[in-house]
């Protein structure tokens, strides 16, 4: 973990996310989500899971920050601005909003969002996370 | 039972939302990660999560999100899919061989009905709340 990369204020390199027909089918065996596949089929749409599409913001920033084992999730704030389709691609970008220390860990929160390809933000997100020390 | 279309009328304040239960296990915290691409041992390594301090693997926090994002759908439909909110913390781990339930009751509303706030939790079966949080939706209608 780069200590550098966390400082607050700290941008993260914009991630390229797309869900496809695969990974969105994988992503709901997974979840077991029956919910999302009957609401596609009754509107006629193939709209990608929104907590697949904030996982998946959320990996790369993860993978961006370099995260240690042991590091622990410890709020999520998400708002979906509007449905995903299948397929879609999006950039997600991250940057560190608050950092401090406490009991031995280092607590951070980092903003995220995700736009579409004409700049168009469909997801809006927080997250914090606890690193030990 | 999902309404086709959720609207304001579908809605009171003090209605349950339709609660979900899932069995947890080990392979479906792994079935997680492959779909996710959230390999931290912590989730998927027995051994290394046995030396950490929660003593052995839990289950992603995106996983109960993605539980409660289930319930949610299945509530508010679209609307969840566009303009909805959430806001959770977490507040215990889920580990496998847990029986997990998401479930949810809508605390105000407001602008005439249009906009619902809910609170939301998942707890295990021993009634442990492992994610509370609160939830925002526009409603049509």
């Amino acid at each position: 973990m780069d200590n550098e990369l966390l400082e607050k204020g700290h941008r993260f390199p914009p991630v390229s996310i797309v869900l496809d027909e695969a990974g969105v089918s994988q992503y709901l065996e997974a979840v077991e989500d029956a919910a999302l596949p009957a609401l596609c089929r009754d509107e006629g749409r193939a709209w990608a899971p929104p907590m697949a599409v904030a996982a998946l913001a959320l990996r790369g920033l993860m993978e961006a920050m370099g995260l240690p084992p042991g590091a622990v999730h410890g709020s999520q704030e998400f708002e979906f601005r509007r449905p995903v389709a299948v397929g879609e691609r999006l950039a997600s970008r991250a940057w560190v909003a608050h950092r401090s220390q406490r009991s031995g860990w280092l607590a951070l929160a980092v903003e995220m969002e995700a736009t579409d390809e004409a700049g168009e933000a469909v997801l809006a997100g927080r997250a914090s996370v606890l690193i030990p020390q | 039972m999902r309404p086709a279309k959720s609207t304001r009328e579908t809605w009171t304040v003090g209605r349950d939302l339709p609660s979900l239960s899932k069995a947890l296990t080990q392979e479906k915290i792994d079935a997680y990660a492959r779909a996710s691409g959230d390999f931290n041992p912590i989730h998927v390594d027995p051994a290394f999560a046995a030396g950490t301090f929660f003593g052995g693997t839990i289950a992603h926090g995106m996983l109960l999100l993605a539980y409660l994002s289930e319930m949610l759908t299945e509530a508010f439909g679209g609307a969840w899919l566009s303009g909805g909110r959430l806001k959770a913390r977490f507040k215990g781990v889920a580990r496998p061989g847990d029986t997990l339930t998401v479930r949810g009751r809508v605390e105000r509303m407001q602008d005439e009905g249009r906009r619902l706030f809910a609170t939301v939790e998942c707890v295990n079966q021993a009634g442990d709340v492992l994610v509370a949080g609160d939830a925002e939706v526009r409603l049509d209608g």
